[in-house]
């Protein structure tokens, strides 16, 4: 099964308003969501919409922004959950833009979904090669927790 | 997809992979920790399942966000159209 929702749509306007309307918070709650979105690398924020049960989802969406280079390309976390905050469903919302003679050309790309029980392992793999990591640093700087065999 | 149809023991999946005993079992557990499958122990077996509720409910996702999206692209244009007329 693919695991990538791609639309591709073309406005007939120019590449600058669309813009304006992909990453201003305002005007983003007039067609996507209410948020908080700010057009800062790093900066966390809230998509909140009507939840769905069906898909153990309370209606928020918690983001965080990965890239921004204006008028080409925005990308942002998406992930969700049944609520308090515990997150069960892990996903990356890519936008790219394209100028033509007469609009603008855009590409969503939305991938990822990565579930809560894959969640669990693919954590506990990280956590395993971190801990690896960790262990050839104390091989290779024996001296420094002061194991001094020699 | 050998367990797509029904359970098996993992001794019956071996035999369909060049791959030892404890190598299937391996990756067999590993499937089980992802939620994919399900092992049960009748008598000395174990027999494998297919978990279809995990493909199931990511479907039902992407499902969900690809007409979400068709729609909130939808609603851009017509915002756009309707303030910003060419």
């Amino acid at each position: 099964m693919a695991k990538i929702i791609k639309h591709q749509y073309f406005f007939s306007h120019p590449i600058e308003t669309v813009w304006e309307y992909l990453t201003n918070s305002e005007l983003m709650g007039q067609w996507l969501m209410k948020n908080d979105f700010e057009p800062v690398v790093g900066h966390e924020f809230q998509f909140r919409t009507g939840g769905k049960a069906n898909l153990n989802f309370d209606g928020i969406f918690y983001c965080k922004v990965l890239e921004i280079d204006p008028l080409k390309k925005l990308a942002y976390s998406w992930n969700c959950g049944p609520g308090e905050g515990k997150i069960t469903l892990e996903s990356v919302v890519t936008w790219q833009l394209e100028a033509k003679e007469n609009g603008t050309e855009v590409f969503l790309d939305h991938r990822g979904f990565n579930q809560e029980e894959n969640l669990d392992m693919y954590h506990g793999l990280m956590h395993g090669w971190l801990e690896k990591f960790q262990n050839i640093e104390k091989l290779l700087n024996p001296a420094k927790d002061g194991n001094t065999n020699a | 997809m050998l367990l797509s149809e029904d359970s098996l023991t993992i001794n019956s999946l071996a035999d369909n992979f060049d791959m030892s005993r404890p190598a299937v079992s391996k990756h067999v557990k590993i499937l089980e920790t992802a939620g994919f499958i399900s092992i049960k122990d009748l008598g000395r077996e174990r027999y494998c399942t297919l978990k279809k509720d995990g493909f199931d409910e990511l479907k039902a996702w992407l499902n969900y966000f690809d007409q979400f999206w068709a729609s909130k692209l939808k609603n851009l244009e017509t915002l756009l159209n309707k303030k910003l007329p060419n």
